[in-house]
């Protein structure tokens, strides 16, 4: 399967999901004019490789400064995929990487983390 | 207007950091709103910057989605305003829109129960909006305001001003 590269503009992360390491990445800025647009090949891309994902080990890093309210729901979507994969038997860990000086980004950390149950969801500091 | 210079006064002295009055666009919060963010930060405190700037985008994302005023009508050129400035320590964003008379009463209904909620309440219902299914008329996440309410230090300050039978002039005012 292909990795899915998408170059960041100031407005947008830069995603990298490498089917080959299993490293799952998104960093920067989440803001886009059209945020479902945006993230529409990521959702398209996990599909497919969740459905074709066998029992190695899936890391996704996630390393957001800042991000918008609808991101935010797109975001959750993603969690909510990966902890569904995550019960199905997928072996996936999420690292939620932040900055020390960036409180808002460890608080929306914490937030999501509340809100999944069974995936493996880490507060890393950077 | 050949001279702005008493214009320019009022606004220094009512604190104004920033006016911005007529089209708004997705390429204004890049630009604008990320030089407002950079320089609140090399003045102070980048997370207060953060929060500035993040209430700015959500009200430029308000009226690019909401706004009635389009020119040429259903183009994707709205029109509003956006105020950002500092009074008594304290930074304020204002955004405001045309809106149809007739959303009035539901938006009005809307922000007055966010306005009542303590942070707690506002925190449960920001996660509770987040995973709900998107409405049908709502362009973003529908989360906005309530992302607002939450960064806000004070009660969610809005108001709406009667322009003619259709159509009224909504405002909001958040102070971080």
């Amino acid at each position: 399967m292909d990795t899915l590269e998408i170059i960041a503009t100031k407005s947008s992360p830069e995603i990298n999901f490498n089917a080959q390491t299993n490293v799952l990445s998104i960093v920067g800025e989440s803001y886009p004019e059209n945020t479902a647009q945006f993230y529409e090949p990521v959702f398209e891309w996990l599909d497919i490789y969740l459905t074709e994902l066998s029992e190695q080990q899936v890391t996704v890093n996630m390393e957001l400064i800042y991000f918008n309210s609808s991101s935010s729901k797109a975001l959750m979507d993603i969690f909510d995929i990966l902890e569904e994969a995550s019960d199905d038997g997928k072996n996936i860990v999420l690292n939620w990487i932040y900055d020390e000086e960036n409180d808002a980004a460890l608080e929306y950390g914490e937030e999501f983390a509340e809100d999944i149950e069974t995936l493996t969801f880490n507060l890393v500091e950077k | 207007m050949i001279n702005l210079y008493n214009y320019k006064n009022d606004l220094d002295s009512d604190g104004i950091i920033l006016s911005l009055s007529g089209p708004m666009s997705h390429e204004m919060v890049e630009s604008i709103g990320r030089a407002i963010r950079f320089k609140i930060g090399e003045d102070g405190d980048k997370s207060i910057a953060l929060k500035v700037f993040s209430i700015f985008v959500e009200q430029v994302e308000n009226v690019i989605n909401y706004s009635v005023e389009r020119i040429p009508p259903e183009s994707s050129m709205s029109f509003g305003i956006i105020v950002i400035g500092k009074k008594d320590g304290s930074f304020f964003i204002s955004g405001g829109n045309k809106i149809e008379t007739i959303k009035q009463e539901k938006l009005e209904y809307y922000l007055n129960k966010l306005a009542l909620m303590d942070k707690d309440e506002l925190k449960i219902y920001y996660k509770e909006r987040r995973r709900a299914d998107r409405e049908g008329d709502s362009k973003g996440a529908g989360i906005g305001f309530i992302e607002m309410a939450r960064k806000s230090s004070q009660p969610l300050e809005f108001s709406f001003q009667k322009i003619d039978d259709k159509h009224s002039f909504f405002t909001i005012k958040i102070t971080i």
